[in-house]
């Protein structure tokens, strides 16, 4: 099958999923019980509270409480953050990008230096680097990340003071225009050096405590899949052709060993996306980690119920990516079988 | 099939040497101790000859034949010793590599000694031909070795070749390696010039080009020069493959290796191996991991390329009746030891080394195929830190008590004819008996 086929073909199931996965979290959320009392506040009498139920049809059965809640959705009408005071509609694509900035760029150093450690390791096996990275690799993997978060935080914000928290200087920040709501990529398509710098340093300690864990694992996964491609026929083969160990080494043996690690690439960045909850508290990251960590102590159910849905339709789409890049990478692999 | 002898090199009087292993000792470090693989191995190739080399699994064949490419794994691997003299050739300046009466159709001619000018000298052992030492040249002489003069093709194509570029961009790396000049050339590419452009593609012909560098190489003014050079190429590669009658050339170069048969992995194999016309093929059990049906075809294939272009052939396999149909000269291994070795019709008709007579009796019959060497008695004794001793003895009915204290060497027995056992030489002062061929086995 064609790639482009074995895209579209997926790309057309994603809606049914989305419907199902949709009611499913909506069923459960609701067997919680009512999300009325987000809304609520101390000073009101039962009939006030009657007025609100009815207001949002709390007072349906559950089935058509969803129709609704699904039918705001098509409008774009998400419901009420009772968090974050406002709709979620709007409160959401801003805490998305925070977020997104933080996975994205803890993510591409991840895979980046994962996959060059791991190749380094693997290219001088039982050798001194391999050695070195063997221990960075065992220690990421091993460490719990809200444990290591807080080393970061206690040894560089609060003893050193090197790093702020937060993601960044107020007056900095209100100084640009936003259009992308990343804050990096709005910093240089302002033009904007101290706003740059602002963003990257607010960044720095949570994109280490998000991305260490990856990168271990990805270094692994890469170094062990090296050793082992670097012992098939076909290497020695390519010296035999006369290749310079350096070609032997990235046309020939790294890319194969690619193919496991890009399996494992796609699983870490559920890892990763776990780990923003922990990584925005711990720095106090405004984005939808922590936003959804409160919803959940409070029943916020409109906030639940989007976060929920945006991560299912995020880990549908990086399964699809990679199951391309495994297809492109694997030439004995055919799509769709 | 191909009738006994007839095709082999008529002539008798010994080619010159293009290859001289001495005295080569590859040892492996293990948890049991030191691994004698290779224990002492001598012998010649000439030029244009096909010498097999046969021995039970296990005795060293491959670590011999890895040793001409260093491509033995160190560690674990040790170099104990021994030297393995090439003597390179270059390509022929009156038919540029086409084969013509000066050359004897094999396109490529002696490179002379720089020491002597080929008067002779020490170093190019009285030869006056450029003479290098395998196991002793720099990695950056190794590797304008490796694929050119020297290529090697492997028991298993379906590993051999690499499951994810396709067959035509693995090919074509021996080109961009080894003939980068007449790549530029055939593509009618003007790089005299200093200009980065110039740089840049003479980088891309001698597979240097970094990505950044392959990227720059996309836009426009220099990628129609790069598609020259990438489509010159790609007719080097076509002409390699019809070598090997493949009939859709262009074709099969799109293809990845898992699209092929087995037989034409192999014939890729071959096709890359002879690409640049080397003056050693060396062939590591190539039928082996093939079909009955194809392998032989493929030996057909690899017999009549041998013969058309000279080239000369270090035929492995432990399949004694393979290696009769197309070798011209026979050494047959046992434990890491060269034991026998001589003229093909020699050594089939008149063994003399207890191993290789054991061997000869196990064969079915002299036509018939598939007889495989394990038919003698006992097993391969243990490689691990051996005493002296012949390693034959514990296995051989000729065995006196002097074979299991001393080693016996490799001794003429005959015209080009030698074999190392204590039957045929002398045995060192203050040994016990000496043994004697008791009876004909055979
Ligand atoms: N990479 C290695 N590490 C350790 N020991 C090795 C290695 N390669 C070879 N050896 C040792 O060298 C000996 C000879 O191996 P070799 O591969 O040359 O045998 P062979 O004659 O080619 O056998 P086969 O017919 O099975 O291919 C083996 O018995 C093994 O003990
Ligand atoms: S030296 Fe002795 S043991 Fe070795 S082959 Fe000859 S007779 Fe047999
Ligand atoms: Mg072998
Ligand atoms: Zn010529
Ligand atoms: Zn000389």
């Amino acid at each position: 099958m064609q790639i482009r086929d074995y895209i579209l073909r997926r790309l057309m199931v994603l809606p049914i999923l989305i419907i199902g996965t949709s009611i499913i979290v909506f069923a459960l959320t609701r067997i919680g019980g009512s999300p009325v009392g987000i809304y609520l506040s101390h000073e009101m009498t039962p009939a006030q509270v009657a007025e609100i139920e009815a207001r949002f049809h709390l007072d349906e059965p559950v089935p058509v409480q969803y129709f609704y809640w699904i039918s705001g959705v098509v409008r774009g009408d998400l419901g009420w953050s009772g968090v974050a005071a406002a709709p979620v509609a709007e409160v959401f694509p801003n805490k998305l990008a925070a977020t997104m900035e933080l996975a994205i760029a803890s993510g591409l150093v991840a895979v980046a230096l994962g996959i060059a450690l791991g190749t380094i390791a693997g290219a001088r096996r039982n050798r001194l680097p391999d050695h070195i990275i063997r221990i960075v690799a065992v220690s990421g993997a091993s460490m719990p990340m809200f444990w290591f978060a807080i080393l970061l935080l206690i040894v560089f914000w609060v003893n050193l003071g090197w790093f702020p928290l937060g993601r960044s200087d107020p007056n900095i920040f209100a100084s640009i225009a936003h259009p992308t709501g990343l804050y990096t990529i709005d910093a240089i398509l302002a033009g904007s050096f101290k706003a740059f710098v602002d963003a990257i340093w607010h960044l720095v300690l949570p994109a280490v405590a998000l991305g260490y864990g990856a990168t271990a694992i990805i270094a692994r996964m890469m170094r062990s899949s090296l050793v082992e491609e670097l012992q098939e026929d076909y290497v020695d083969a390519a010296r035999a052709k006369g290749l310079p160990e350096r070609l032997v080494l990235r046309r020939h043996a790294r890319r194969n060993a690619l193919i496991p690690t890009v399996t494992v690439i796609g699983l870490t960045f559920g890892f990763l996306l776990q780990g923003t909850v922990v990584a925005e508290i711990v720095f106090r990251w405004p984005g939808i980690g922590r936003w959804m960590a409160a919803a959940v102590l409070r029943g916020d159910q409109a906030t639940i119920m989007i976060y929920v849905m945006f991560t299912s339709i995020l880990f549908l789409v990086v399964n699809l990516v990679v199951d391309v890049v495994y297809a492109y990478l694997d030439r004995r692999v055919v799509l769709g079988e | 099939m191909m009738s006994e002898g007839a095709e082999k090199n008529p002539s008798k009087s010994p080619a010159p040497v293009v290859a001289s292993v001495a005295d080569l000792q590859v040892h492996f470090q293990s948890k049991r101790g030191i691994v004698h693989a290779v224990d002492g191995v001598s012998f010649d190739i000439h030029d244009g000859e096909t010498l097999g080399l046969v021995g039970e699994t296990g005795c060293g064949k491959s670590v011999t034949a890895r040793s001409f490419l260093r491509l033995v794994p160190k560690p674990p691997g040790i170099d104990a010793g021994g030297s393995i003299l090439f003597r390179p050739r270059t390509t022929c300046d009156a038919c540029e590599g086409r084969g013509c009466e000066s050359c004897h159709q094999t396109g490529r001619v002696s490179a002379g000694c720089s020491a002597c000018s080929g008067k002779g000298c020490s170093e190019c052992v009285q030869s006056g031909e450029e003479t290098l030492d395998l196991m002793q040249v720099s990695n950056s002489r190794m590797r304008s070795l490796r694929g050119d003069r020297i290529a090697m093709i492997f028991q298993d194509p379906g590993k051999a070749l690499n499951p994810a570029l396709t067959i035509g961009s693995q090919i074509a790396e021996v080109f961009y390696q080894h003939r980068s000049a007449e790549v530029l050339d055939a593509a009618n590419v003007d790089v005299s010039g200093i200009d980065p452009g110039s740089l840049l593609l003479k980088r891309q012909a001698a597979q240097q080009s970094r990505t950044i560098e392959r990227t720059l190489l996309k836009i426009p003014p220099l990628r129609s020069r790069r598609n020259q050079i990438t489509a010159a190429v790609d007719d080097m590669v076509a002409d390699a493959l019809a070598e090997t009658q493949i009939a859709n050339p262009r074709k099969i170069m799109q293809r990845y290796p898992h699209e092929l048969s087995g037989g034409m992995r192999q014939r890729v194999m071959i096709a890359q191996a002879l690409a640049c016309n080397p003056d050693l093929l060396i062939a590591d059990e190539p039928t082996t991991a093939l079909d009955v049906t194809v392998q032989a075809r493929i030996l057909e294939l690899i017999h009549e390329l041998q013969q058309r272009r000279q080239t000369a052939v270090l035929y492995i396999s432990h399949d004694l009746s393979l290696v009769r149909r197309i070798c011209d000269r026979v050494a047959v291994m046992y434990a890491g030891r060269i034991v026998e070795i001589s003229d093909a019709d020699q050594i089939f008709q008149d063994p003399r080394h207890p191993y290789t007579r054991g061997l000869l009796a196990a064969l079915p019959s002299a036509t018939q195929s598939r007889g495989k060497l394990a038919a003698i008695e006992g097993t391969v004794p243990e490689l691990v830190d051996p005493t002296p001793s012949c390693r034959f003895s514990g296995r051989c009915p000729n065995e006196v008590e002097t074979c299991a204290r001393f080693d016996p060497h490799l001794q003429s027995v005959g015209d080009e004819h030698s074999v190392a056992c204590f039957i045929y030489h002398e045995p060192p002062e203050g040994s016990g008996g000496r043994p004697t061929l008791a009876a004909r086995s055979s």
